[in-house]
């Protein structure tokens, strides 16, 4: 028995969806009315053209060719390219921190317990912007002058001009060397696979990992001896109205890169602890029991289910980074705001112009957690397997 | 824990029967430390100097801890001209808020702690021990600094007030029946924001535009809460909803306000809202910034609340079918009640990383807190790292203490218990 | 080894000492043990030879898991003295290993390692503690499976298997690293009825071939059964200790009358 059609939940359903989409499909016409509205009011249409005309903007930091004279896109793929590289130093050093800090608090010394704690209670707290500002004016700029830079064992130099760290130049023989190189790496694989081999088969101790990064920066040196000196190490130099030499970075650079690192770490930090406690203490103990030592403990048993518990909210605290670049803004670091809003103020067609930002941002942000998600799938296709 | 008494309930074993009283072994093996140190020089060897590598470590850290407090204590006592702030106190908490009007802010600051200190009735504790010893060094250094950065004798006499009416409601919250004060506490939250705007724009009040400084973060990160709680807790069923195009749109929405910097909405709110909404609509620019906040902070909250949702068991919903409950009427009466409940410390968390947010508004011209203490340091030259470190310490002091505040409400709704 | 034996006889003339070389496993003199104020074990002494079967009963919190723990050092005892095997139980990390490898122990709630397969979770220790090679471990691992009698499941992770199948994996486990004695921490609490006999009837396998084991169970039909010895803990005190005729047909103790009376 059919139930008449206005009791029937199957044509509530559809009914009220199509309500629905007819209601949103109304409003967005609506907007796009009025959008189109204001547009002829000021004598402009919806269009991308203009992305290819001339930008005629200088910018201070680019990592892609640029110049005044390229395009709109090209500022544009300028900025998207400076916030990512900013995101992708960015999170491996936040990393390195908060994994430092997280087991810092996990110390049993009380001492390192407390400095971490406090680290985190201090940086948590204080928004991100207030400290990426505080690292450029107060101490940044504060630094000394170019011609007295601060000089880390003469290799590296910080001024308010921006940092410097030393980089290597590839002599006659660089090529032969990269071939050293290649033939180490493969060299350090085999040893690695040949100490797993080993163990599988002796049951002695496999040091894997001392085996194969022994291997790496052995055959390596010796590469670097025969061929005498294919590279040499330059170290930044100072110029008369900027570090001379080396990699060198912008201090807006080092601002947001400096204040988005502490303040991601610290959220990591906290992420590296409650992973670690949230590992059953029925787990170390059973670990304890069959015999393992305390460094096998960590190793087989409780590190591995950590990283699975700390990866997504890890994955998180990346994609926060990543938007965070965004505070580069405030101390002109030419990221995706700083160009976008140069570029309204250069061509208008702000509508266009946040389009892009916002389909710039999403797919990032997307690939990232792609990106995440596989690594999290690769960490945790082992037992969860149901 | 309650399913294993079941099952031995099952087989007969009833061992419980005659020490329920008795700590159950297994927690009292989790909670137990390692071992009881007995004197300060035994806490000393076993914290501090438990092996060479650990001795080492201490050493180095204490080494570094020592240089820091050089450092801070050069910075705040020896190279530091703090007068700047002194002057500039009234900058830095409301900016150029016209000064006869002032007393509204005072009154909504009275209200937040009035409401605060009755809330906290049955749950505030005297400190003891440690805890104690820290109340008492956080209340000298508070009133040190208000002292000194007040200056006239009606301020001082003003910021008194607040921990005397904080202990007096709480006397009061204390006093009155459980029941009448729970009522209480829940309206009163519901209604304090709308409350505190009749007290600013209410009588010829204060318009948006002049609202400055710490107030203004305040204000702006209560507005990201009050306003986008409706359409947040609307996105959030949205998203859960069986209906594929509720769904779709919800899911769109939550991810493209989410997934875009809050900086990118306040400095491109003026032309999105300009160009979406009717021309005759002539908001004044901050509104604009208002609107896209709110629904930056609805795209959260109604990820908050699905959060919350969730953790509804579904038993809960099927004893409301069971009831014959609608699907309305179960949301409303079952699912929601328990859904936000569960979901008060992570609003508070949200609250927290709004109000650090609001420093954000200093890139469309507002003379927030930040922005006022940027100003100062111009205005100030080769000042401006004490100009920023006393707005950090603000933003610091109010998000730490709320931080706390949260921790503890979590532990009495026992939301991680369930 | 030698020496501990040695040094043990000779700093002790009570009896339980020279025991420790006369086939007696494991020798507890006055254990006590606190959690901050809360006494857990309050003088605890008893030894178990080698092939005995005990069995631990008493309420909870009365010191059971507490002691069997002590044993293989999961707990430190605060006071007294256990020795197993001739080895004084110490904070020599030495001994504690030794003694770790030489003891197994199961817990109620199975712990394995959910990260890791049934034929990993197995040979975790064999390989990394007593470093076989891998084919020997894996092949070890085999047999004990067949013996706890799911050598199928080999290949799944923990958490595809059933509750009971879980506590034998978990035995399997311990008895990988060939361990002179077996704990049993509870080891039927957590399962649903069902499946408690599948594990009782591992365990009683695993006594009748003459592994000394100590079993902390509210299993009484076990108990009878298999025990040689049941021992009846209240209030971190070891109140009575019998054969499990006597036990349960004459108890002594007026708390051991009220617990039977409690539980049967």
């Amino acid at each position: 028995m059919k139930p008449p059609l206005w009791r029937d939940i199957r044509v509530l359903h559809v009914a009220g969806q199509v309500a629905f989409v007819v209601l949103v499909v109304f409003v967005l016409r609506e907007m796009y009315l009025n959008a189109t509205f204001s547009l002829a009011e000021r004598g402009r249409v919806l269009s991308y053209d203009f992305l290819d005309s001339r930008a005629g903007f200088g910018i201070k930091e680019t990592f892609i060719p640029y110049t005044p004279n390229s395009s709109f896109l090209s500022a544009f793929q300028v900025a998207v390219v400076n916030a990512l590289v900013v995101t992708g130093v960015g999170i491996v050093l936040a990393t390195i921190l908060g994994i430092f800090v997280g087991i810092m608090r996990l110390s049993p010394n009380w001492l390192l317990r407390k400095i971490s704690q406090g680290y985190v209670e201090i940086i948590r707290n204080i928004p991100a912007l207030v400290q990426i500002i505080f690292w450029y004016t107060a101490v940044i700029l504060a630094i000394p002058r170019l011609e007295n830079s601060i000089s880390i064992f003469g290799f590296a130099y910080i001024s308010n001009r921006g940092a410097a760290v030393p980089t290597l130049e590839g002599g006659e023989d660089f090529g032969t060397w990269g071939l050293f190189l290649l033939a180490a790496i493969v060299a350090a694989f085999l040893v690695r696979r040949w100490r797993t081999k080993v163990f599988d088969d002796t049951g002695q101790p496999h040091y894997r990992f001392l085996w194969s990064s022994g291997t790496l920066v052995g055959i390596a040196a010796v590469g670097y001896v025969v061929l005498g000196d294919p590279f040499t190490i330059e170290t930044p130099e100072i110029g008369l109205r900027n570090l001379i030499g080396g990699i060198s970075v912008s201090p807006e650079f080092a601002g947001v890169l400096v204040g988005l690192v502490i303040y991601t770490a610290a959220f990591i930090g906290e992420i590296v602890r409650g992973s670690i406690l949230a590992v059953s203490k029925g787990q170390k103990e059973a670990a304890e029991a069959i015999g393992l030592r305390p460094s096998q403990q960590l190793r087989y048993v409780v590190l591995p289910q950590a990283l699975r518990i700390a990866l997504p909210s890890v994955t998180n605290q990346y994609l926060n980074f990543w938007k965070n670049t965004s505070l580069g803004f405030f101390i002109g670091y030419p990221e995706i705001i700083n160009i976008t809003r140069t570029m309204t103020n250069q061509a208008g067609h702000e509508l266009e112009i946040f389009s892009l930002l916002i389909l710039i941002y999403l797919s990032v942000s997307l690939a990232l957690s792609l990106v995440m998600n596989i690594l999290n799938k690769t960490v945790a296709l082992r037992g969860t397997t149901r | 824990m309650s399913d294993e008494i079941r099952k031995r309930e099952l087989r007969g074993l009833q061992e419980d029967v005659s020490r329920a009283t008795l700590p159950d072994e297994g927690r009292v093996v989790e909670s137990a430390p390692a071992k009881e140190p007995k004197t300060p020089g035994e806490w000393i060897r076993l914290n501090l100097f438990s092996g060479p590598f650990n001795s080492i470590l201490t050493i180095v850290a204490a080494v570094f801890l020592v240089f820091l407090v050089f450092q801070a204590f050069g910075f705040v006592f020896l190279n530091s001209d703090w007068r700047v702030i002194q002057v500039r106190m009234k900058g830095y908490m409301v900016g150029s808020f016209p000064i006869d009007e002032v007393w509204r802010v005072w009154s909504s600051l009275y209200l937040v702690t009035a409401l605060a200190g009755f809330s906290a009735g049955d749950s505030v504790r005297l400190p003891r021990g440690r805890s104690l010893v820290g109340g008492v060094i956080a209340a000298v250094v508070a009133t040190v600094i208000v002292v000194y950065t007040t200056q006239t004798g009606l301020v001082r006499l003003l910021a008194a007030a607040i921990p005397a009416l904080f202990l007096a409601s709480n006397v009061v919250g204390r006093l009155v029946p459980p029941k009448t004060m729970r009522r209480i506490r829940t309206w009163g939250w519901v209604l304090i924001f709308p409350a505190i705007m009749i007290v600013i724009r209410g009588f010829d009040g204060v318009a948006p535009n002049e609202w400055e400084g710490l107030f203004f973060n305040l204000i702006a990160a209560a507005v990201g809460i009050f306003a986008s709680f409706p359409i947040g807790i609307a996105l959030a069923i949205g998203r859960r909803s069986e209906l594929p195009a509720i769904r779709g749109f919800s899911v769109v929405v939550i991810e493209v306000f989410r997934g875009v910097p809050l900086v990118a909405w306040l400095i491109f709110s003026r032309f999105i809202v300009d160009l979406l909404l009717p021309p005759q609509l002539d908001l004044p620019d901050i509104i604009k910034a208002f609107v896209v906040m709110t629904m930056f902070s609805a795209a959260y909250i109604a990820e908050i609340v699905r959060g919350g949702i969730q953790g509804v068991h579904s038993g809960q919903y099927e004893a409301a079918r069971a009831l014959g409950l609608p699907t309305t009427r179960m949301m409303a009466l079952i699912v929601l009640p328990q859904a936000l409940r569960a979901t008060i410390p992570a609003l508070i968390g949200h609250f927290i990383s709004l109000f650090k947010d609001t420093a954000l508004f200093s890139a469309i011209a507002v003379t927030e807190l930040l922005d006022a203490a940027m100003r100062l340091g111009l205005e100030f030259q080769g000042q401006d790292a004490q100009t920023l470190v006393f707005a950090a310490l603000i933003f610091w002091t109010i998000a730490f203490s709320m931080s706390r505040w949260s921790q503890r409400l979590e532990l009495r709704l026992g939301v991680g218990e369930r | 080894m030698a020496d501990d034996i040695g040094s043990t006889a000779a700093s002790d003339v009570s009896p339980a000492g020279s025991a420790a070389s006369n086939g007696h496993m494991i020798v507890a003199e006055d254990v006590k043990k606190w959690f901050g104020n809360f006494q857990a074990l309050n003088g605890i002494s008893t030894t178990v030879r080698k092939g005995e079967v005990v069995v631990i009963v008493g309420p909870s919190g009365s010191g059971k898991s507490t002691f069997i723990r002590t044993i293989n050092r999961l707990e430190r005892h605060d006071e007294g003295r256990i020795v197993v095997d001739g080895i004084e139980l110490t904070d020599d990390i030495r001994n504690i290993s030794q003694i770790r490898s030489e003891v197994g122990m199961v817990f109620q709630s199975f712990n394995l390692f959910p990260h890791l397969s049934v034929m990993q979770n197995i040979t975790l220790g064999p390989r990394n503690v007593r470093h076989w090679n891998r084919k020997k471990a894996e092949e070890g691992a085999m047999q004990l499976l067949e013996r706890v009698g799911i050598p199928e499941q080999a290949e799944k992770y923990p958490a595809a298997l059933s509750g009971g199948q879980q506590q034998r994996v978990a035995i399997a486990r311990a008895l990988a690293m060939q361990p002179k004695i077996m704990l049993f921490d509870e080891p039927t609490s957590a399962l649903d009825p069902e499946m408690i006999k599948e594990v009782l009837d591992v365990m009683k396998e695993l006594a009748q071939s003459g592994m000394t084991m100590i079993v902390v169970t509210h299993e009484i039909g076990f108990a009878k059964e298999v025990a040689d010895r049941v021992l009846f803990f209240d209030d971190g005190v070891l109140v009575e200790e019998a054969t499990p005729e006597t036990f349960f047909s004459n108890p002594q103790h007026d708390r051991t009358k009220l617990f039977l009376s409690q539980i049967l």
